[in-house]
Order: C-alpha cells, then structure tokens, then sequence
C-alpha cells in the first residue's frame, strides 16, 4: 500500500474516534438530559376540590404507592380501577373487582364502562370528577413541554455522523480493491442520502427527535463498512436491505400510532411468528451448525430475526389486559413453544435472546419476581437436559473460559478475534486493512472483533454504548409511557438487543459461552438487519417527548372524530371465547386474544 | 403506568450487565493485550507463515541479535555471535520453538494498549553478551555442549550458547542430531559428581557431626556385595577433602545414611526434578530415583549416576543460590529484568556449601581457572557406554558475581574440557565487567 494512504488513515482514525464520541455523547445528553416533562390528558377532581393529572392513557387508581392516581381514602382497593384512553381520545374505567366496585354516574361497572367529560366516578366510597381536555387545552398544555432538539440540534448531530461516514468510506477507498471502489461509493451516497431524507422527511411533519435514528444510522455505517471490508461484492445488497429496514421501521412505526389498529394484528402476529417457526422446522437447511435458515427463491432468510419483531408485537400488552391471569398463562405458552422450537433448531444463542426477553416482558406484566424465578428454573432443568442430550453443546461450553488451551481446535475463533481486537487498540489498523475478515463468520459472530481491529476500540465499544443508550432512554421513557403496551414492546426490543450485543460481543471474546448470534445493525446479514430497525420502532413509539416521534400521534387530530360518538367501541374487538368473569351484559370482552 | 415504569428498569439490569462486561474486556485487554496480539493469526504483526515480522532484538550493548520489518529479517552481523545466540534468541524459519523471540514476542509486536499493533515493531534488549557468546562458541569448537552465565545478583544471564548450532542464514542441515535443541534449557544430563552438591546439601542439613567426621577411601567400597569405585585411594578425609577429591567411597556412605527418600527430596527442594520457565520458556525437568533398599543403587544416586538426570539451567539456579547466600534471583534473558528471587537454602547452608566449594577451587582448580576466586565442582559422569559427559559449575567471587554451567556432552573430563571452556569464557567476562 503507498504510504500516503497509511498516512492519511492514521489520521482519519483519530477523527473517527472523535466523531464517534461527539456523535454518542450529543445523542446521550439530547435523550437523557433533557428534564422529564409528563404528558397531560386530563384530570380528575378529588371531593376536596383537588385535582389530579392524569399523565397516560392508562392509569390506575388505587391506594396502593404504585397507583399512577394514589387514593388512600374511600376504602379503595390497592389497584381498584384502570382508567385508559384510546388513541381516538376516548376514556374507558375498567373495574379491578375489588370491594364497593365502581360507578360512574351511579351505574355499577361489571368489567368496564365509558367515561366522558365531567362524569362522576365513584370508587367503592370516593367520588371523583372526571374532566376530559378539549382539544385547544391540550394544545397549549402541549406548547409548554419542550421539543427535543433545542439544546443538542439534531442536525449538526447528524452532520457529524455524514462526516463519520465519508471517512469510513474514504479510508474504504484507499484500501479496497479499484473494482470495489464505485459499489462501496454508492453505497455510503446511499446511506448518507437516506439519513437525510428521512430526517427532513420527519422534520417536515414536525417530528424532531432524531437521535434513535441518529444512533441506528451510526451502528449500521459501522456495519456497512465491515460489509465492505468481508464482501465488498455485497455493498449494493447491503444498501437494498438497509432501504428496506428503515421502510419497514417507518412502516411499523406509523402502524404503531394507532393502538386500536395494533390489538387488530396481535393475534395474526402470533400465528405468523408459530407458523414461521413451524415452516422453519420443516425446511430448514443447516448452515454453521444451526439449522435456522429458509432458502426462498434463492434468498435465505432467517425466520428467528422475524420472529423477534411478531414476538415483540405479540407480547406487550396494555395495561387492562395485563391484570388477567389467562392472558399471562397464554403468553407463558407462546414463548415456551418459540424457546423449544430454537432449541430444536440448534440455536441456543437466539433461544436464549427470546428466553431472556420472555422473562423481561412477563415480569413487567406480572411484577412477581415468582413467575421469573419459577421460569428461570424451569429453564435451567431444560437446559441441563440438552447439556446430556446434546454433547456438542456441552463441548461449546467446555471451551467457555479456556479458549486458549485450543487455538487451533474450539477456541480457533475466539482467540482469532481476542487477537484481533487487540491488535486494533484505540484507533484500528484503519478501515478494510484487518485480516481477522478471512475467518469464518467474521462479519457475523466475531463482528466486534473485526470492528475493533480495522476501527478501534472506540468505535467498537462506541456500538455497544449506543445500544445501551437506546436501553437507558427506552427505561426513562416509562416514566412518561402513554399505554403499557408501548413501554413493554420497547422494553422487549431493548432487551432483544442488550441480550444479543452481550452474547456476540462477550461470546467472542471468551467472556460468555460462544453462541453465535448477530450484533445488532453491525452483523451483515439481512434478516437481522430489517429485524432491528423493526425493532427500533417499538422504541421510538416509546418517545412521548413532544413532538418527538412519529410513531406516536400528538393526540390533537384524532380528537375531533373521536368525538363522533358510539360507531364502534373503543377496542372494537370480537367478544372474547373465554369471559372469565362472566360481565356478558358490559361491552366488549378484551381477553380474548393473546 | 408507575409499576410498569418500576419494573421497566429490570432492563437496566442487562444494561449494568453490559458495562460490567465492557469493565471485564478493557481489564482483560490492558492485563493480556500484549499475548492476545502475540498471536501467531495476528497478520499484523506475524507472516502467514507465523513468523513474527517486527522487532529488533538486542545484546546488553545494543548489538543487533534479530531484525525484522517489511524489508525482511536479519540477525547478527558478526557469524560467530549469530550462531552462538541462534538457539537463545531463534530464528525467523521457524525452526526453533521456545526462545527469546517467541518468549518475548508481546514485547516485540510494539504493542500499546492505546495503539494495539497499529504501529508494529519494538526493541527489547536482551541480557546476553554478544562477546561472551562468541567467546563460549568459539570455545567449544564444534563440540556437543552447553555453556550457561549469569549474575546472580541479578538474575541476568549473560551468556546461553548450546552446540551444535548452524548459522541461522544458511538452511540448517536437519541430520544433525539434536540440532534444535537448546541444551541449556531443554538437554537433561547425567551429572555424575557434580550432584554430589545435592547430596552435600543434604548432608549438611541432616548429619550433626559431619564434620567432625572422618571419612575412609581405600579407592573403592563395598555396598551390599557390589563394589563402588572411586577415583583414586584418598585415605582419611574430612567432609571438605571427601569433596574436593571428589571421592565416591565417602559420598556413597553419605548416600546410604540419607536415603533414597532424604536425597530425593533434596533433588526437588532444590528444583532439580521440576521444568521451570525462564521468562516463558519452559525448561527440562530432571529426574531423580528415591531407591529405597540399601544398594549400589542407592549409594550411586547419589553420586549422581544411577538413573540421575538433570538440566544445566537447573545446576544453574542452584550454584546461582548458593552464591548470593542461598537467595536465588530467578533468571531473566532480558536486560534490567526481574523475575523476582526466592530462598532455595538456609543462609547457613549455603556458607557452609560455599566454604567447601571454595577450599576445592582454591585447592585442585587453580590450574583450570589461573586468577580467579572461584567456588565450584566438576563431574564426569559415566554413560556404560565409554563415554562421559564433563560438567563444571561453580561461580566467581568478589567483583565479577558470575555463576556458571558447562557442559560437554560425551565430551570427556569435567575438569580439564568443561572447565577449560568454563576458564575462557570467565576470564573474557572479568575482562569485560571487572572495572564496570
């Protein structure tokens, strides 16, 4: 290589690693900063003229410390009624069974009744006055909360990403092949171009929180340049699929908005994730010793990335829903059923993803740290019976801890990308210059080991720090969650990441047992790269800063038709196979699905 | 919504599990990072063949021992010093396993924990003398043999040269028997008289009135029906005599009033029968029978014939321990390194063990090693086949704190062909280091 490229990589390493942190850092002080500011949707007036917001669409009213509306008089149950609204403004009261019941306007509620504005609501010996907000309330209520994007501009953020890139894709330049050169072009043009149009595209309709894209964006440069650096054939693949993956995120997102539309398809998801893994099981072809691959018309696809996002979909559930005991069981059954087919499969890394996912998302439905223990341990028997059925598995984790004793034999990829990550220090030996691309599943399972060698340390520890700022901005934005749904789904793609970052990058570095799943946006792949900017949906749909996100609507324009009474109700679902508690004269069941 | 929220922060658990993990790599890059990039797959710094291309290795004096960079490799300019420091430092074939450039390979990549292998290539001064090296090969002449050096003050070996040898830019002829082989480490040898330091040490701790003693040679011994020769008829001797004639008849009665189990574990205690690691490198370890009846066998233990085998670098440590009053600073090939020390023996011990080995030197060496205070014991130990094997190991006094151990194998008398080379090599060294 002439020496002036070595040269100018010594020094684009340097600005890579600075533009890295500038980028994290303006993303982490824009989400994590800015003060908490809850959402207003209406209030309700104590007897002693008090009157308390009401900061979701759903909340509960109760005596107990966890109620979002605390009520220690009246003989109130500890969790006594749920209030939630819909997307289309409407408020519904669900009773919780406990004693005294609940009224509005004197009528006792069996499962769950409409509340309008100035209804009276009676719980058990409390009454409460329910003030729904007009539109224009709301909307100077609203103009008090601060936008994102004020203190940190999301665009100069995003100017330093685009910088971020070009030098990815000059440093790819000087190194790749001259054959290479135009596809590896025209594939950072595209991802820079992509970035910006849907960053206008958002700011157009008056969404300005960019920094979960912001972050997205930056993970999946990283990953475009390990495309280039192992396949640099594949770049305008890489680009197809990365079009698709953010169509699919803007698509799911704005599918999101809509919370009644999503309880239509919770169902359907559910189906479609059984009958993907059934499909799975049936015509499978193993590849790398796990047989999760599906070859369609000659494009493999991953069925397991697809059925994170319908598994995700399929699991949150809103807060009404939540407090039946059916529905919870049903879940249990549904992710055990996912966890056996995985393992079946051979792929105990993506089992064990779902598995950790299924104990985040039942323990915020139950709360009951039982469920999770009892879950836990259940697991731990399975998992003890395929260490003796499976002696290959056992080996895997045989070598766990003692990679070094076999670099030739079980530790061959690990020690190659311990090595690698070394050899890269801070900097990296500088974009496509790496040699740890010539092992096997390089741009997969030893991802972090090729971005660590050819970017740096501070690129690649740079990736796991976003993905731990999409977790810590998801948790802080429960706090200020519309529906529960929204928070779990979120929750649930947080920890579908977490788990999979922990699992490839401390798998391959001999930290945790070598599993070989994807790194999230980083790994090539298409399956996984559409299934995580699905995912990040769920997380922007979590984003109730103001005017922050589009997957969320402001809750303005929906009002004035949600004011055309009665068509259909709130849920508008079937009646429910299974009404547990038998309220068949109250409107519609909502426990039906699951 | 508020338990939701709560229970949304189990997530954070994965998050803290991450940082924790995060925590763990950059622990372990900044305590292993330097082996991990050592590793022979980094082609960053290794050829696809895994031969390290980067970094110089010096002598003490900073004369080039080693080279590699894009431009290829080199050694040594001067042929004598190349082939005397081939099997200590290596060779860039690959020929060569365990030496200074595969034991200080995580020095010599030029790896920063900041800027990992970006920048390959370091130098690493190596403790060896480029002079002393020549010296010791010019020496031995083509003979099979080892020659070790060291200060013992400081654990810093001057000189490592085993023979045969090859110049390590010419394609070695590989019929040549033990070619390969570095004899200062991995060579393990009959040590014949030499050993009889062992069963000294063990005397001294365990016999009360050794020496008031008296011990009888009328030039052999009868040990249960079998006669035990010795090397000449020595009359009445004190325990210092009975060393200084090297005689066989007094130490195989030491022998027998030990026991195989006493003597045995003397062997260990004295690091004879275990492989150490000189910075890395594994050295061979001996071996040692504990005979148990009272036999031939037992009383030729100890003379350290029988089944005995020991390693030069072992004899090494331990005339080394002796020397700086039974402290043994463990050895280092690197210039200014420290491996840190240990006792092997009481101080009394070694004063004791050095007395007598001084009244030897001073008394039957003085031919073999003319102006130097020299503390040391030779051995010629009997292969049954005709052959013997000459050891000399002992250290210097006074200004020039320098042990040594040499041996010829199947190449005669301890006294006149190992000391001779042990003298040639010691007199350059106390030329080149009295004044320092």
């Amino acid at each position: 290589m002439p020496s002036y490229a070595s040269q100018i990589i010594q020094i684009t390493g340097y600005a890579r690693a600075v533009l890295t942190a500038l980028v994290l850092l303006r993303c982490a002080f824009s989400m994590l900063q800015e003060k908490y500011e809850p959402e207003i949707w209406g209030y309700l007036t104590l007897p002693g003229g008090e009157s308390r917001a009401l900061n979701h669409w759903e909340c509960i009213l109760g005596r107990s410390r966890s109620a979002d509306i605390q009520l220690t008089q009246g003989g109130l149950g500890r969790c006594h009624a749920v209030l939630q609204r819909s997307a289309r403004g409407r408020w519904t009261v669900y009773d919780l069974h406990c004693r005294g019941g609940t009224r509005v306007n004197g009528q006792l509620v069996r499962s769950h009744a409409r509340v309008r504005n100035g209804d009276e609501l009676q719980l058990n010996e409390m009454k409460l006055r329910f003030v729904d907000l007009s539109a224009a309330q709301r909307r100077t209520l609203q103009r008090r909360r601060s936008e994102p994007g004020k203190r940190y501009r999301q665009g100069l953020t995003l100017l330093l990403l685009t910088n971020f890139q070009l030098l990815l894709m000059l440093e790819h330049c000087l190194t790749a092949q001259s054959r290479y050169v135009p596809p590896i072009e025209i594939a950072f043009a595209i991802l820079m171009g992509l970035e910006w149009f849907c960053f206008f595209l958002f700011r157009s309709r008056d969404y300005k929180g960019y920094e979960v894209e912001t972050l997205a964006f930056f993970l999946s440069s990283v990953g475009l340049s390990v495309t280039a650096s192992s396949e640099p054939g594949g770049m305008l693949k890489a680009s197809a699929l990365l079009l698709m993956g953010v169509a699919v995120f803007t698509l799911l997102g704005w599918w999101l908005r809509d919370l009644r539309r999503v309880k239509l398809l919770r169902w359907p998801m559910a189906i479609c994730a059984l009958g993907l893994l059934g499909l799975n099981l049936l015509l499978s072809e193993e590849v790398f010793g796990a047989r999760n691959w599906l070859i369609i018309f000659g494009v493999s696809i991953q069925p397991s990335e697809l059925v994170k996002v319908a598994y995700v979909y399929a699991g949150a559930a809103t807060l009404n829903r939540i407090f039946r005991k059916r529905n919870l069981l049903l879940y249990i059954v549904f992710s055990a059923i996912i966890v056996c087919v995985m393992a079946l499969l051979g792929d105990f890394g993506t089992a064990l993803v779902f598995f950790t996912c299924f104990l985040v998302v039942s323990y915020m439905r139950s709360g009951s740290f039982a469920t999770v223990l009892l879950a836990v341990s259940g697991a731990s028997l399975a998992g003890m019976l395929v260490l003796t059925a499976k002696p290959y598995v056992a080996r895997r984790f045989a070598t766990w801890g003692h990679v070094w004793d076999d670099p030739l034999g079980a530790g061959y990829q690990q020690v190659r990308a311990m090595s690698a990550t070394a050899s890269g220090g801070l900097f990296g030996q500088g974009a496509g210059r790496g040699w740890l691309k010539s092992v096997a599943a390089a741009d997969t399972d030893l991802v972090f080991g090729m971005v660590a060698e050819e970017l740096g340390l501070v690129v690649a520890f740079g990736c796991l720090a976003a993905i731990i700022l999409l977790a810590l901005f998801t948790v802080r934005n429960a706090s200020a969650g519309r529906s529960s749904y929204y928070v779990i789904a979120a929750c649930a793609a947080v920890t579908i990441m977490m788990v999979q970052t922990s699992l490839n990058v401390f798998g391959s570095l001999d930290i945790l047992p070598f599993t070989g799943v994807t790194l999230p946006f980083v790994s090539r792949g298409g399956s996984s790269l559409i299934s995580c900017w699905a995912m990040l949906a769920y997380i922007k749909a979590g984003d109730t800063r103001q005017n922050a996100s589009f997957a969320l609507t402001d809750g303005l324009e929906d009002e004035e038709y949600g004011e055309e009474y009665g068509e259909y109700e709130d849920d508008g679902e079937e009646y429910g196979p299974g009404e547990e508690d038998g309220s068949a004269g109250d409107e519609g069941g909502e426990d039906g699905e699951e | 919504m508020k338990q939701i929220k709560r229970r949304a922060s189990a997530a954070l658990l994965l998050a803290l599990f991450m940082v924790a993990g995060t925590v763990t790599i950059l622990t372990r890059l900044l305590l292993y990072g330097d082996q991990w990039a050592a590793y022979s797959a980094n082609s960053s710094v290794y050829t696809s063949r895994g031969i390290l291309a980067c970094g110089t290795l010096t002598d003490r004096s900073g004369v080039v021992l080693a080279q590699a960079d894009e431009n290829g490799y080199r050694y040594a300019g001067d042929v004598n010093v190349r082939v005397a420091s081939l099997h200590a430092v290596g060779d860039y074939r690959g020929y060569l396993g365990a030496s200074a450039l595969t034991a200080y390979a995580g020095k010599l990549t030029g790896y920063s924990p900041v800027y990992g292998t970006t920048n390959p290539g370091n130098t690493v001064a190596l403790s060896l003398d480029a002079e002393l090296q020549s010296a010791a090969w010019r020496q031995l002449g083509g003979r099979k043999g080892a020659v070790l050096v060291m200060n013992y003050e400081t654990g810093e070996i001057l000189c490592m040269v085993s023979s045969p040898s090859y110049d390590p830019e010419q394609e070695p002829d590989g019929s040549i028997e033990g070619l390969f082989l570095n004899r200062c480490l991995s060579g393990v040898y009959t040590p014949g008289s030499v050993f009889k330091l062992v069963t000294l040490c063990a005397a001294v701790e365990n016999i009360d009135d050794l020496y008031e003693r008296s011990f009888r040679c009328g030039g052999s011994i009868d040990v249960a029906g079998v006669s035990i020769t010795c090397t000449g008829y020595h009359g009445e001797q004190t325990i210092e005599q009975a060393l200084a004639n090297s005689c066989n008849c007094a130490f195989a009665q030491l022998s027998l009033e030990l026991g195989g189990d006493t003597l045995a574990a003397y062997a260990e205690k004295l690091g004879f029968t275990e492989s150490h690691s000189l910075d890395g490198i594994p050295t061979a370890a001996g071996h040692f029978e504990a005979v148990q009846e009272r036999s031939s066998y037992l009383a030729w233990s100890g003379i350290g014939q029988h089944t005995d085998l020991i390693c030069p670098y072992s004899m090494l440590r331990y005339v080394s321990a002796i020397a700086a009053g039974g402290v043994l600073r463990e050895p280092t090939m690197l210039l200014n390194g420290h491996n840190g020390s240990t006792r092997m023996l009481k101080e009394s011990t070694a004063q004791a063990l050095e007395e007598m080995m001084s009244f030897t030197g001073s008394t039957h060496y003085q031919s073999v090693f003319p102006g130097l205070d020299v503390c040391a014991k030779t051995g010629t130990a009997e292969l049954g086949d005709g052959y013997t094997h000459g050891w000399m190991a002992g250290y210097l006094r006074g200004e020039t704190p320098l042990s040594f151990v040499v041996v010829m194998e199947r190449g005669g008398t301890g006294y006149t062909q190992a000391g001779g080379v042990a003298n040639a090599v010691l007199q350059r060294a106390k030329e080149l280091y009295e004044h320092d």
